[in-house]
């Protein structure tokens, strides 16, 4: 049982955007990597304010190759790469204390 | 022997049914019954060149009955009803037999025993004709004025409707003033308009009406009479009647919204309120902060489907889906959003169901930031109350069965609608309910607002969970329906009634008791009391024929000679 944490979602970026995803899979389904549980369910952790779960995702997070196949195809238009990147500046800041 | 002369003709439907019966053999059998003159095959019965081929061999040959052997009356009675006429027949001495949906299509795999069950049914089609007479239609003469029963937002539409093509409207409602449940609403989508402003749009119309009669505070206590002269006694709250008559009536008695008990999801904990209880809540906040209860609101926890799409089928239970309440909740979503911002919203559901245009709505909260969350059916979220506030805890599937807890300011129960509770109205008007509690359609697609019972429809949220724009839709179709009924003057109703034999009846009243729409009374006649069939009123069911010990009572069409001598051809060789 893991608990909505308001603070955490306001404290992301509010570059990040996801809030036009409808959990198609279609990223799912391109990732050339076959990362799981990258982007879909993950951004939705994030939207939901599941801190630990983005801290357990590290690793998938870093394995992204940024290679935009998810984001070319995106019928909602999700800026899927960005929210990448911005996810990695939080973890950059939030565990490491880089780039404060 | 019989001096009948009857024509049967035999279709093939271009393979449907000639390519599992052997319609050649069939017409060497049906060709020997008492009374056939003639007997013909044909590709394509319903073709214009046969129909004309037909009726040269009912003139020539001076048939008295005819029998077309072909698919379902569904499809064709009438078609053939036609030919009869423009032979110059009367048409009820034509009978269908359907050998394509209940022979040829059923029994593919064995072309010997279809045909010859294709020949007993021809057989008794041909008995049942033999035994039959020429019938005319009942005609029923109608009353230009209609009485509307509930001056919601449908029953106003109606109202307005039928006036403008001339038709007289009593408007009967039950509370003191106009405008139904409707009036309370806030704005609506897609105009954004309030529901306040649209009743009284509406009003504004119906009061100035000279042909649209309100009759507020007021309940239908008695009808008699049937289609085309209803005669309606409507009662104030002060016990004054009125007398009514009426062609015809239409039920637009609305619903009821859905309470739930305390402790469903919650109910009952403060902070857990009901859809409309929170559009009463942001209506009241002011701009810029939504508060209850002297808090700020900051995170609010929507539930889905309370009240809707329970499990069960028993009667009571709300199996349905109501239609209205995901659009109406994510439209309430974003007027919150409006009124305060931050404000994070999520969407405990089901299924979504914003379908149509109001996808633009669900598509417009996602982008605001409303998150939705998918829980299972067997699964429903939890509601508890700790250190003051609401905890609500879900499994979601959309990231794969993650269990959530979400700390909520509000949680609001989206609840459906339910029938409101209309059993004097049922009893006056003798009207079939659903299991649901909503008023029956004959056909929830092809025949929507009228009953069982001719000239009585029903319009809007009465006959099922419906939103505004499709209560109005429906109301037209009720208006189309009635002034179609009304504006020729008279309805011609088919004249498979039952007929009381005055010789053998010896009133008992069984057969008024077993009728279910109290359409048998008592009359004098030649001395002693017998039954008497109210033609306009009965509908052939024949639920009285077997009340009869005496067999006094037939249904035309139906009767004890014809169904005898059906059974007797059906089962001709066997017994």
């Amino acid at each position: 049982m893991t608990t909505v944490n308001t603070v955490f979602i306001e404290s992301i970026d509010p570059r990040f955007d996801a809030a036009a995803c409808m959990n198609c899979g279609v990223c799912t389904a391109l990732c050339p990597l076959e990362i799981i549980p990258l982007p879909r369910m993950l951004f939705r952790e994030v939207m939901l304010g599941l801190e630990d779960k983005i801290i357990e995702n590290e690793d998938t997070i870093y394995s992204c190759l940024l290679c935009k196949m998810c984001e070319a195809n995106c019928p909602a238009g999700v800026p899927i790469a960005e929210n990448i990147r911005l996810l990695r500046n939080y973890i950059n800041s939030a565990l490491y204390g880089l780039g404060r | 022997m019989t001096d009948r002369r009857i024509g049967a003709f035999i279709c093939g439907c271009g393979g449907n049914i000639s390519d599992y019966v052997d319609i050649e053999k069939v017409r060497d059998e049906v060709e020997k019954e008492p009374g056939v003159v003639v007997a013909r095959t044909a590709m394509f019965t319903c073709s214009d060149a046969t129909q004309r081929e037909i009726i040269d061999i009912i003139r020539e040959q001076e048939l008295d009955g005819i029998v077309v052997a072909s698919c379902s009356p569904k499809l064709h009675l009438n078609t053939f009803r036609a030919m009869a006429r423009r032979a110059g027949l009367n048409q009820y001495v034509y009978n269908q037999v359907n050998i394509r949906e209940q022979c040829s299509w059923t029994h593919t795999h064995d072309m010997e025993h279809a045909t010859d069950k294709a020949i007993r049914l021809i057989r008794a089609g041909i008995a049942r004709t033999l035994m039959g007479h020429p019938l005319e239609m009942i005609r029923v003469k109608t009353i230009p004025r209609v009485l509307i029963i509930g001056a919601g937002i449908s029953g106003l539409q109606a109202a307005r409707l039928l006036s403008t093509m001339g038709i007289e409207v009593h408007l009967v409602e039950s509370a003191p003033e106009v405008g139904g449940q409707v009036a309370s609403w806030g704005p609506l989508f897609p105009s954004g308009r309030s529901g306040k402003e649209l009743v009284q749009t509406l009003t504004s119309m119906i009061e100035k009406d000279d042909r649209i009669h309100i009759h507020t505070s007021s309940q239908v206590v008695e009808k008699t009479g049937n289609v085309g002269e209803f005669d309606i006694s409507i009662q104030s709250s002060d016990g004054k009647r009125t007398s009514i008559k009426a062609g015809a009536i239409i039920v637009a008695t609305g619903f009821q919204r859905y309470k739930p008990p305390q402790g469903e999801f919650g109910y009952g904990l403060p902070g857990v309120l009901t859809l409309d209880e929170f559009r009463d809540v942001l209506d009241n906040s002011d701009s810029g902060s939504i508060r209850y209860n002297g808090r700020d609101i900051k995170n609010i926890s929507y539930i889905y489907c309370v009240g809707s799409r329970q499990g069960s089928n028993d009667e009571g239970s709300h199996s349905y889906c109501s239609r209205y309440c995901c659009t109406a909740a994510v439209h309430t979503a974003l007027l919150a959003g409006e009124k305060q911002n931050p404000l994070h919203q999520y969407h405990l559901f089901r299924d979504m169901r914003t379908y149509g245009k109001q996808e633009l709505l669900y598509e417009e909260a996602l982008q605001k930031g409303s998150l939705f969350l998918k829980f299972p059916d067997e699964e429903p979220p939890s509601v508890k109350a700790s250190n003051g506030h609401l905890e609500v805890a879900l499994k979601d599937q959309l990231t794969g069965g993650e269990e959530i807890n979400i700390g909520s300011d509000l949680v609001v129960l989206v609840t459906g609608m339910e029938a409101r509770p209309n059993r004097e109205l049922i009893d006056v008007l003798k009207l079939p309910v659903g299991k649901d509690g909503f008023f029956n359609e004959i056909h929830c697609k092809l025949r929507p607002v009228e009953t069982v019972m001719d000239g009585i429809l029903i319009a809007g949220s009465a006959q099922g969970p419906k939103n505004v724009h499709e209560s109005t839709i429906s109301s037209m179709a009720a208006v189309a329906k009635s002034a179609g009924l009304l504006m020729k003057g008279y309805v011609d109703l088919e004249p498979f009634v039952a007929v009381v034999d005055p010789d053998l009846c010896e009133w008992c009243d069984d057969c008024s008791n077993a009728c279910p729409y109290d359409a048998i009374g008592k009359i004098e006649k030649g001395g002693k009391a017998i039954a008497q069939v109210t033609t306009a009123i009965c509908k052939g069911c024949g639920t009285c024929v077997p009340a009869c010990e005496k067999l006094a009572i037939n249904v035309e069409g139906y009767t004890h000679k014809q169904i005898t001598n059906m059974i007797d051809a059906l089962a001709k060789e066997v017994v």
